[in-house]
C-alpha cells in the first residue's frame, strides 16, 4: 500500500484515538484532583496535584486484596469459559444430531432475557447449593451467562476452518477428541483469546452478582470496595476515578496477552499449506 | 490414673472449655451511614459492649447506599441475614413486616420508649408494635447564605408567610443572585418542596387522609393547591441553570460556591457543602444560616411543623435477645450526647440534644423538640413505588411538564396499583 | 466450488460412536450449568410477572395479566422502545461501519497497532460507575465541554442532560465511544482467521485494494459481520448499565432503555412482578428478532 494512503489512514487513527482518550484521561487525572475542583475543572490538567489519593490507594491492604480477588475470580471465569463453550461450539460446529438446532437455540435464549431481573431466583439457586459466600458462587453463573456468547462466535470461527483438514484427519484415523485438540483449539487464537478477553472484562467488572452472593469482605471483588468511597449522600467521586483508573490496569495488561495469541494467529495461518 | 491418662483428660477439658468459650453469640449490624464522627461512635459502643458482654461479639458493616437497598431482599432470604439493619422507616418497613422479616420488640422497648422523643419511636411502630429503635432525627428546612441576603436586601427574620418568601426570590433576583439551588437531576429534593406545601396547607392529618383514600385519597384539594404553589414559584424561574440536570452532590458545591443563596435540603448539606464546592472549603458556618419553610396562608399547617426523616435500625426475626439488648445499650444517653457534641447526626434521646454545640445543629434539633407534628419524608413514608412516584411529579409541576391536577392524579394512580 | 464458497458449506456427516461420544462428554456441562443457572431462574423470573409483589417473602398475589396492561399503557415505556430503536439504528449505521473501518485499519501491519487496538478497547473496559460520572461532568452546562465551546464562540452554554429533546443524543454519543472497541475486536479476529496467502494470490494476479476488500475479504467476513450485527441489536435492546450513572433515565423519563426503565420503574419501586413482565415484553422482543434474522440471514452460518 502506498506511502501516502498509509500515512492518512495512521493520521485518521490517531484523530480517533485522541477523541476517544479524552474521557480516560480525564477519569485518569480526575483522580489527582480535589473534589470540588473535579466539578469545575474537568478536562485540564489538575491545578493543584493531589498526590494522596492515588498513594493512599496503592498503599492500602485493601486495594491489593480487592484486585487480587477480582483476578482469581476472573480469571477461574475465563478458563471455565474458555473450556466448557469451546467444547460445546465444537460439537455445534461438526456434528448434526437430534436436536441440535433446538440446543442451539436453548442456549441463544440466554441473550435474550435482561440478566437483573433474574437476580432474585438466581439468588435462591446459588444458596441452596450453598454456594453463597463462595467465589465459585459468583464464577459459576458467570460462565453461564457467558456462554451464549462464546458458543456462538467460537462455532461460528470452528465452522470457518477448511473441511478438507477434517477429512483427512478423518481418513488417517484421528478421531474427533484429537483433532479438537491438535488442530482446531491450535488453529484459533485469534477468537479464543478474543473471547478470553470479553469474558474477562465482564468478570472484571462484575457488581451485582458478587454484591448478592458475597458477604464476607475478604472476598470482594474490586467493584465491592469502591464501596468505601461511596456514601449515601457525600461520595468522593475523585478517589473513585483514582480507584477505578487503578484498576483498568489488569484488564489491559490481560488484552496484551491476548493480542499476543492475535499474532501468533497471523503467522500460523501463512504456513497452512 | 497414669500420667498420661491425667494429660490426656486435662487436654480434653481444656478443649471443651476452649470450644464453649468459641460458641460465641455474634450481632451483625448492617447500615449505610458514611459519616465519619457517627462511624467512629458507632465501633466503640459496639466495642464498650463487647468489653461488658464477653461471649457476644457485636459487629457494624457498611455498605454504600445503593448496594443495601439492592442487597437487602436476598440477604433477608439466607442465614447471612443481618440482626439489626438500618432504616428509613417509612413504606419499606411495612413491608418487610408484613413480609413477616421484622420482630415485635413492644415487650423488650417498654422501659426504653419514654426516654425518647415519641415521634421517632412510633415511626417505627407498625400497627402499634415496635420492631425497631430509632437513634436519628432530621428536619428539612432553608439554609440560606447571610452574605447573598444581604446583598439583596432580604431579612430572614421578615420571611413568615408564602407571600414574603416569593418576595424575597424576587428581590434576590432582582440584585442578580440565584435564589435557590435544587439537585433536580435526582428527583427527590424537588419533593421537599411539593412535601412541605403539603403539610404547611393541609396539616397534620393531610397526608394520613390521602393514605387512607379519604376525601379523594391524593387527588384532594390540599395536593391540587400544593402543586398550583410550587408552579407558582418555578414560574419566577428561580433556580440555577440547568437545574434539571444537577445532582444533588452537584447541587451542595454549587451552594458551598456561594453561587446560590437558599437551598431546601436536609441537616447532612453542612458536612456536603464544603468538600464538593470548587475551593474545598466551603461557606464558613458563621455565613449560613437557616429559614423554616413559610406558612400558606389559608393553610391548616403550623409553622412549627417539621418535615425530615427519622432513622433507626430494624431488628429481623431470627436476631438473638443480645440484639435487642445492645439496642437498649446503644440508646443510652451517654451515646446520644457523644453524637450530639461530636455532629454525628441529632440524637432521639430526650435531652440529649443539649450536648450538640454546632449552632446550626442546635437550631434543628431545638426545631424538632419543639415540633407540633413531625412528618417522616414523603417518599420514605409511601413506600418507594408511590414515592417515587411523588418525586417525579414534583419535578414534572416545577418545569410545567404537567398541571397540578393530573401530578394528583398520578400520584392516586400509583397508590391504587400497589 | 470456489474455495470462498467452500469454507461456508460443510457437508453433513454420519453420526459415528466417535461422533456420539464427542456430544455425550462435551455438551452436558455447559448445558447443565446454563439450565440451573441462566435458564430456570430466567423462567421462574417470568413467572413472576403473573403477580403484584414487593420482593420481600414469595409472590402471593396473583393478578394474572395485569401487570402487562400497565406496561403498555405506560407512556415512559413507549419511550423507551423508542430510545431502544434509536440505539439499534445508530449501532448499525455508526457503530458497527466505524468499527469496521477502524479494525481493517488495525489489523494488519500498521505502526503502533496493538497500542491503537488497546486504546480503542479501553472504553470497553471503563466500568460504567466510571464512565456515567466522566461524560455527565464532560456534558455539563457550567464546566464541561458545552461550557468550554460556549466560551469560546462567546454564545450562552447548553444543558445537554437537561433538555427533554436532546440528552439521548448526548446518551447515543456515550453509548458509540464505549462499544464501538467491542465490535473493532470481533471483525479483528475476523479479519486475522483469513488465509492471508488468498490475499496475496489475488494481489498477484493484479487485484487493486478495494477489490481484495470486495471479493476477499468481505465475504469471507461475512458470518462475523453478520454475528456482529446479531449481537449488536440484541445488545441494543438490552442496554442499561450507561443509563444509570449518566441521565439515572431523565429528565422526564426521556432517556431510559426497556432495561433502565424495568430497574426504575419495577425493581427499584419494589413492583418486582411489574418488572418481570417488561423483562418478559423485552424478551418476546428479543426473540421474534433473533428467529427472524437467523432465519432470513444466518441460513447457511
Amino acid at each position: 500500500m502506498n506511502g501516502l494512503a498509509a500515512i492518512a489512514i495512521f493520521g485518521a487513527l490517531v484523530v480517533v484515538a485522541g477523541i476517544v482518550l479524552v474521557p480516560i484521561l480525564a477519569t485518569v487525572f480526575g483522580g489527582f484532583k480535589d473534589l470540588g475542583e473535579l466539578r469545575v475543572n474537568l478536562l485540564g490538567l489538575p491545578r493543584h496535584w493531589v498526590w494522596s489519593g492515588y498513594w493512599d490507594i496503592l498503599a492500602s491492604v485493601r486495594y491489593w486484596r480487592v484486585l487480587g480477588n477480582s483476578l482469581l475470580i476472573a480469571l477461574l471465569t475465563v478458563a471455565l469459559t474458555l473450556a466448557l463453550s469451546s467444547m460445546t461450539a465444537f460439537a455445534f460446529a461438526h456434528l448434526k444430531f437430534f436436536g441440535d438446532k433446538f440446543l442451539l437455540n436453548y442456549l441463544m435464549l440466554g441473550l435474550l432475557f435482561p440478566a437483573a431481573t433474574a437476580i432474585l431466583p438466581l439468588f435462591i439457586k446459588i444458596r441452596d447449593l450453598g454456594l453463597l459466600d463462595s467465589y465459585w458462587g459468583v464464577v459459576l453463573p458467570q460462565v453461564a451467562f457467558s456462554l451464549a456468547m462464546a458458543v456462538l462466535l467460537l462455532r461460528n470461527a470452528f465452522k470457518q476452518l477448511p473441511a478438507e483438514l477434517l477429512d483427512a484427519a478423518m481418513m488417517d484415523g484421528c478421531g474427533y477428541f484429537r483433532y479438537f485438540l491438535f488442530i482446531t483449539l491450535p488453529l484459533s487464537g485469534p477468537i479464543l483469546s478474543t473471547v478470553a478477553v470479553i469474558s474477562f472484562v465482564a468478570s472484571w467488572n462484575g457488581y451485582l452478582l458478587p454484591l448478592v452472593v458475597l458477604d464476607s469482605e475478604s472476598r470482594y471483588p474490586w467493584t465491592l470496595g469502591l464501596m468505601a468511597f461511596q456514601g449515601q449522600y457525600n461520595t468522593s467521586w475523585q478517589l473513585v476515578l483514582a480507584f477505578i483508573t487503578l484498576t483498568i490496569l489488569p484488564a489491559i495488561l490481560m488484552f496484551l496477552m491476548a493480542q499476543r495469541y492475535i499474532v501468533a494467529g497471523l503467522t500460523a495461518g501463512a504456513l497452512k499449506g | 490414673m497414669s500420667l498420661r491418662t491425667l494429660a490426656f483428660a486435662s487436654a480434653c477439658a481444656l478443649a471443651l472449655a476452649a470450644s464453649s468459650a468459641l460458641a460465641e453469640t455474634n450481632v451483625t449490624i448492617l447500615h449505610v451511614n458514611e459519616v465519619a464522627a457517627a462511624k467512629t461512635l458507632w465501633d466503640k459502643i459496639a466495642a464498650d459492649y463487647n468489653a461488658a458482654h464477653p461471649g457476644v461479639k457485636v459487629q457494624f458493616k457498611y455498605l454504600e447506599n445503593e448496594a443495601f437497598k439492592a442487597k437487602l431482599p436476598t440477604m433477608l432470604q439466607s442465614d447471612e441475614r443481618p440482626d439489626l439493619f438500618y432504616s428509613w422507616g417509612g413504606g419499606v418497613m411495612q413491608a418487610q413486616d408484613k413480609a413477616g422479616l421484622l420482630k415485635d420488640i413492644t415487650a423488650d422497648l417498654a422501659d426504653v420508649e419514654s426516654k425518647m422523643s415519641t415521634t421517632a419511636v412510633n415511626a417505627f411502630k407498625v400497627d402499634g408494635k415496635a420492631v425497631g429503635v430509632p437513634f436519628e432525627m432530621g428536619e428539612v428546612a432553608f439554609y440560606y447564605n447571610k452574605k447573598l441576603f444581604a446583598q439583596a436586601g432580604v431579612k430572614a427574620e421578615d420571611v413568615k408567610s408564602w407571600d414574603d418568601f416569593l418576595g424575597a426570590v424576587k428581590k434576590l433576583k432582582a440584585a442578580g443572585i440565584t435564589p435557590l439551588v435544587v439537585g433536580a437531576g435526582e428527583k427527590w429534593p424537588m419533593h421537599f418542596y411539593y412535601s412541605y406545601l403539603v403539610i404547611r396547607i393541609g396539616g397534620d392529618g393531610a397526608l394520613a387522609d390521602a393514605k387512607a383514600n379519604k376525601n379523594g385519597g391524593f387527588k384532594n384539594a390540599t395536593f391540587v393547591e400544593a402543586g398550583k404553589r410550587l408552579h407558582e414559584l418555578a414560574a419566577l424561574e428561580p433556580f440555577q441553570a440547568g437545574y434539571l440536570s444537577t445532582t444533588h452532590a452537584q447541587s451542595a458545591g454549587v451552594f458551598g460556591d456561594g453561587k446560590a443563596a437558599m437551598d431546601l435540603m436536609g441537616q447532612w448539606l453542612l458536612g456536603m457543602q464544603a468538600p464538593n464546592s470548587a475551593s474545598g472549603k466551603g461557606l464558613p458556618a458563621d455565613d449560613i444560616g437557616i429559614l423554616s419553610f413559610p406558612v400558606v396562608p389559608g393553610g391548616k399547617g403550623k409553622p412549627t411543623d417539621t418535615l425530615g426523616g427519622v432513622n433507626g435500625f430494624l431488628v429481623s426475626k431470627s436476631a438473638p435477645p443480645e440484639a435487642v439488648d445492645f439496642l437498649k445499650f446503644f440508646s443510652q444517653e451517654k451515646y446520644a450526647k457523644e453524637a450530639a457534641a461530636t455532629s454525628a447526626y441529632i440524637p432521639v434521646v430526650k435531652g440529649a440534644e443539649a450536648a450538640i454545640t454546632d449552632p446550626l445543629q442546635r437550631r434543628l434539633a431545638d426545631d424538632l423538640a419543639a415540633s407540633t407534628y413531625h412528618q417522616n419524608f414523603f417518599d420514605q413514608d409511601l413506600g418507594p413505588s408511590v414515592g417515587r412516584v411523588i418525586n417525579d411529579v414534583s419535578v414534572a409541576v416545577a418545569a410545567g411538564q404537567t398541571t397540578p391536577e393530573a401530578a394528583a392524579a398520578a400520584i392516586q394512580e400509583a397508590a391504587d396499583q400497589q | 466450488m470456489s474455495t470462498v464458497e467452500q469454507a461456508q458449506f460443510e457437508p453433513a456427516r454420519r453420526m459415528t460412536a466417535n461422533s456420539w461420544a464427542v456430544v455425550v462428554i462435551f455438551l452436558p456441562p455447559a448445558l447443565l450449568l446454563f439450565t440451573i443457572f441462566v435458564a430456570l431462574p430466567m423462567a421462574e423470573a417470568g413467572w413472576y410477572s403473573f403477580y403484584n409483589w414487593n420482593g420481600y417473602g414469595r409472590p402471593d398475589r396473583f393478578i394474572g395479566l395485569k401487570n402487562y396492561g400497565y406496561v403498555f399503557g405506560n407512556a415512559v415505556f413507549a419511550r423507551a422502545l423508542v430510545n431502544n430503536g434509536l440505539v439499534i439504528a445508530v449501532s448499525l449505521l455508526i457503530q458497527l461501519p466505524l468499527a469496521l473501518a477502524v479494525a481493517l485499519a488495525v489489523a494488519g501491519r500498521v505502526v503502533g497497532a496493538v497500542t491503537f487496538r488497546m486504546i480503542f478497547f479501553l472504553p470497553y473496559v471503563l466500568a460504567d460507575v466510571g464512565a456515567g460520572l466522566i461524560w455527565r461532568y464532560m456534558f455539563d452546562g457550567d464546566y464541561g465541554l458545552p461550557a468550554t465551546i460556549a466560551g469560546d464562540l462567546g454564545t450562552p452554554s447548553v444543558y445537554l442532560l437537561a433538555s427533554k429533546d436532546w440528552a439521548f443524543a448526548a446518551v447515543l454519543v456515550v453509548i458509540v465511544w464505549k462499544y464501538f472497541g467491542f465490535y473493532m475486536m470481533l471483525y479483528v479476529a475476523g479479519l486475522q482467521g483469513i488465509d492471508k496467502s488468498l490475499l496475496e494470490a489475488a494481489e498477484m494476479d493484479g487485484a487493486g485494494p478495494f477489490q481484495r476488500f470486495r471479493h476477499i475479504t468481505l465475504p469471507l467476513l461475512g458470518p462475523m459481520i453478520r454475528l456482529s450485527i446479531f449481537f449488536s441489536v440484541v445488545g441494543s435492546l438490552q442496554l442499561f448499565d450507561i443509563v444509570v450513572p449518566l441521565t439515572g433515565g431523565g429528565p422526564f423519563d426521556t432517556t431510559h432503555t426497556m432495561v433502565s426503565f424495568l430497574y426504575y420503574f419495577g425493581i427499584t419501586r419494589m413492583r418486582v412482578g411489574f418488572g418481570s413482565a417488561v423483562g418478559v415484553v423485552l424478551f418476546i422482543i428479543c426473540v421474534t428478532f433473533a428467529f427472524g434474522y437467523r432465519r432470513a440471514f444466518m441460513r447457511n452460518d
